[in-house]
């Protein structure tokens, strides 16, 4: 979080992660050169470099997409998902280096601009196996270039972050679009089958990922929903269910509410980061403050105004116990709003 | 299916030139009139921002005319 921008917020935890990325990215490429060089002993560098670029962004694709259901699942995950943004960087370049060697490669000595041979050397549209999957590759690689472009908070201010988050889901049809490019390449040069066991293999993980914790999340939210209410509270479970300084969470009557439990107190406020839409209720209290797991932005829990200077504001919800059970009523205060914190009583 | 092709790239290159030209004067002289947290900001942040304001020129020139005309 900060008043201006700047062009990376570096820090400690930032920088190891970022070596630790360029570390793997390293070896994976140096791995498969070695492999390349064994199988094929007459490989030339542009082959080489095409494939090896190719697999690895491929590999950073899938972990990409893995890491959102898999901090749902498991908290621990959580770390990797905070600079999530780095690795989509990285990807890009790599799929940047092979399509423009594949462009050089496949388009470039011919009569036409290579650009556009891209999309006229192949128009067999109505072929499987002869599918101008170089097509699909170069739509692919125009949206993770508007990804990576945008991948900064001035973005997310300055388009909004709906507009900013429809953009960045657009990931998920990028994925589509790579799938089937590297099935449809591989359908017309590659014979062997480990291909298409490990681009299936991906393909079943990330969508198995994805539909298992939709599921759960489905699950835990609308399985909170109670038919106790009194003066429009909903009662949600146990103080003592609450470890000091987190939260729980609460889907009610359309309003997705976080709880946080604090020196000796309760305060309930939206569950949804104003900086893109972080889980706030899987963020710790620290300073005093509801701090968001993804990117650290905070919030008052009395008021849900972040500390000055800075301005952000979120909802904020009454809240009571009764008999070591914590009730919340789902009625929203507009944003910034004062709710006195429920004082914290176990029988 | 050639002649579609060269006429979509061309429209399309026009407009990244376009891009290329209002990212250079926005960069320098609009971006801290539309957006007061990039009035510190460093040089390298705009190169940052460059890519991105290219492609998305036509949105921040409008916001950039409504400023001024604020």
């Amino acid at each position: 979080m900060s008043d201006n921008y700047t062009s990376i917020l570096w820090n400690k935890q930032k920088k190891r992660y970022d070596m630790i990325l360029w570390a793997g990215i390293v070896l994976l490429l140096l791995s498969f050169t070695a492999f390349q060089f064994v199988l094929y002993k007459d490989i030339t560098v542009e082959t080489l470099i095409i494939r090896a670029t190719a697999l690895t962004a491929i590999v950073l694709l899938h972990i990409i997409l893995a890491i959102g259901p898999l901090s749902r699942i498991d908290s621990r995950f959580l770390p990797i998902l905070y600079n999530r943004r780095h690795l989509g960087v990285s990807m890009f370049l790599l799929a940047l280096i092979h399509s423009a060697f594949s462009i050089i490669q496949f388009h470039v000595l011919g009569d036409t601009n290579p650009i556009v041979s891209v999309f006229t050397s192949n128009i067999k549209y109505d072929s499987i196996s002869e599918f101008p999957f170089q097509t699909l590759g170069f739509f692919s690689i125009i949206i993770l270039f508007v990804m990576a472009a945008t991948s900064h908070d001035f973005w997310l201010r300055n388009l909004s972050p709906k507009v900013w988050k429809g953009l960045h889901m657009s990931v998920y049809l990028a994925y589509a679009m790579i799938i089937l490019h590297v099935a449809l390449g591989t359908l017309q040069y590659e014979s062997h089958p480990v291909y298409w066991v490990l681009l299936i293999l991906g393909f079943v993980i990330i969508t198995g990922l994805h539909i298992f914790t939709g599921i759960i999340e489905r699950r835990r939210l609308n399985g909170d929903k109670t038919d106790l209410i009194e003066n429009g509270f909903y009662e949600v479970c146990s103080v003592r269910d609450l470890k000091e300084n987190c939260a729980t969470t609460v889907f009610v009557n359309g309003e997705n509410i976080a709880i946080f439990k604090y020196d000796g107190k309760l305060s309930a406020v939206h569950n949804v980061c104003k900086h893109q839409m972080g889980p706030l209720g899987e963020g710790k209290i620290i300073d005093g403050c509801i701090t968001c797991p993804w990117h650290g932005y905070q919030y008052r829990p009395e008021d849900g105004q972040s500390p000055p200077p800075f301005t952000e504001k979120i909802k904020t919800y009454e809240v009571k116990m009764i008999n070591d059970m914590i009730w919340v009523n789902p009625s929203p205060k507009q944003e910034g709003t004062f709710v006195e914190p429920a004082k914290v009583k176990t029988s | 299916m050639e002649s579609f092709v060269i006429i979509l790239l061309s429209i399309f290159g026009v407009y990244l030139a376009l891009g290329v030209l209002f990212s250079i004067i926005y960069l320098w002289k609009g971006i801290s009139k539309v957006d007061s947290k990039t009035e510190e900001s460093g040089f390298f942040f705009k190169i940052l921002l460059f890519p991105g304001m290219c492609f998305f020129w036509i949105l921040f020139l409008m916001k950039w005319m409504k400023s001024s005309n604020a």
